[in-house]
């Protein structure tokens, strides 16, 4: 079911580095996604994220309200209708519950280990493996490459219990 | 006062270096841009996540190695021309994040939940755009385990807040106010 445009990966990563540079040249700001979520707990009035390093202002939250604006241009202009879909593609469904209510848990639970690792770890894939590897920062490389351990566990063990 | 000291002409990592600001709206077209890219690389595709992890189909991978290396060389150019940004006059945030001991069992945890939702906390965001409605529940997770850091970790707010993004143009880095 998916007909997005699609470049091949290494297009795609080129696509991403530039913005990550477009954004340091014109803005000065270092990319990142997973801090927006951290502001966006402190909006709905988190105290811990209105302090320190989360104190305001609060930019990374404008990013990452752009995110589905340029989400809903990629279908828009991939030449399909944009229709609101429950679909995960043909691997995801062979190991999640079909249940869309069980399915959401699943989910809800891989997003609350995302959030607490991304606010441990003090970014996510963008913050730490897309940026600060371009920074050649050392502790993001160790991040990025824990990133991956954790993902190949998860899913190996997915698809190595249910499928 | 013919001592008075001037101010440095580059000062670093404060307010004084942002010559013009820039209201915080501007940032929404650069996430614009940052979603139907990572769209176009497949990264709102959940296929892409399952296949890179059980090493199937390695699209996922050479974007993020791609990306990497795109952006090193840009940094390094930037670094050598020594501009400013664009926009602001301000000085580029090339300080990394610092290392510090929560990062590894949070980088393992933050990896374990993506192979899980087959999905990063940037990708969730343009996938909901794309009307991937499953995308809502990762969100909602997300916002729960952020939440979840913010009140197990707040007596400690002075200290695991040091090594967060820290803005150039916006604040002090080392503040220590206290709580």
């Amino acid at each position: 079911m998916e007909h997005l445009i699609t470049w091949d990966g290494w297009v795609g990563g080129v696509g991403v580095g530039l913005v990550v540079v477009l954004l340091f040249l014109t803005t000065g700001k270092a990319l990142g996604v997973s801090s927006a979520y951290g502001d966006a707990c402190g909006v709905a009035g988190a105290s811990y994220f209105r302090k320190g390093a989360f104190a305001a202002p609060r930019w990374r939250l404008w990013f990452a309200l752009g995110l589905p604006v340029g989400g809903a241009l990629a279908v828009l202009t991939s030449g399909v209708p944009w229709a609101p879909t429950w679909d995960m593609g043909t691997l995801y469904p062979t190991v999640l519950p079909g249940s869309v209510w069980l399915r959401g848990l699943v989910l809800v639970a891989g997003g609350a280990l995302i959030g607490y690792g991304a606010r441990a770890a003090g970014g996510c894939q963008s913050g730490h493996a897309i940026t600060g590897m371009a920074l050649l920062n050392p502790p993001s490389v160790l991040a990025g490459g824990l990133f991956f351990v954790g993902g190949i566990v998860s899913v190996q063990a997915l698809f190595a219990a249910f499928s | 006062m013919q001592s008075t000291p001037r101010p440095s002409p580059q000062p670093r990592g404060g307010p004084p270096g942002e010559k013009r600001t820039l209201p915080h709206v501007a940032f929404l077209p650069f996430g614009a841009l940052f979603g139907f890219i990572l769209s176009r690389a497949g990264a709102t595709t959940y296929d892409f996540y399952a296949g890179l992890f059980l090493f199937e189909d390695l699209q996922l991978f050479w974007v993020i190695a791609a990306g990497a290396a795109t952006g090193a060389v840009g940094v390094a150019l930037l670094k050598v021309t020594g501009a400013k940004a664009l926009l602001t006059g301000a000085p580029m945030d090339f300080r990394g994040k610092p290392f510090r001991p929560s990062l590894v069992p949070g980088s393992l945890l933050l990896g374990l939940g993506w192979g899980l939702a087959g999905a990063c906390p940037g990708t969730v965001l343009a996938m909901l755009g794309e009307g991937k409605l499953n995308a809502l529940f990762t969100i909602g997770g997300i916002l729960l385990g952020t939440w979840l850091f913010g009140v197990i970790n707040a007596p400690a707010v002075g200290v695991t807040a040091a090594g967060e993004p820290h803005d150039t143009a916006t604040r002090p880095v080392t503040g220590t106010a206290s709580p």
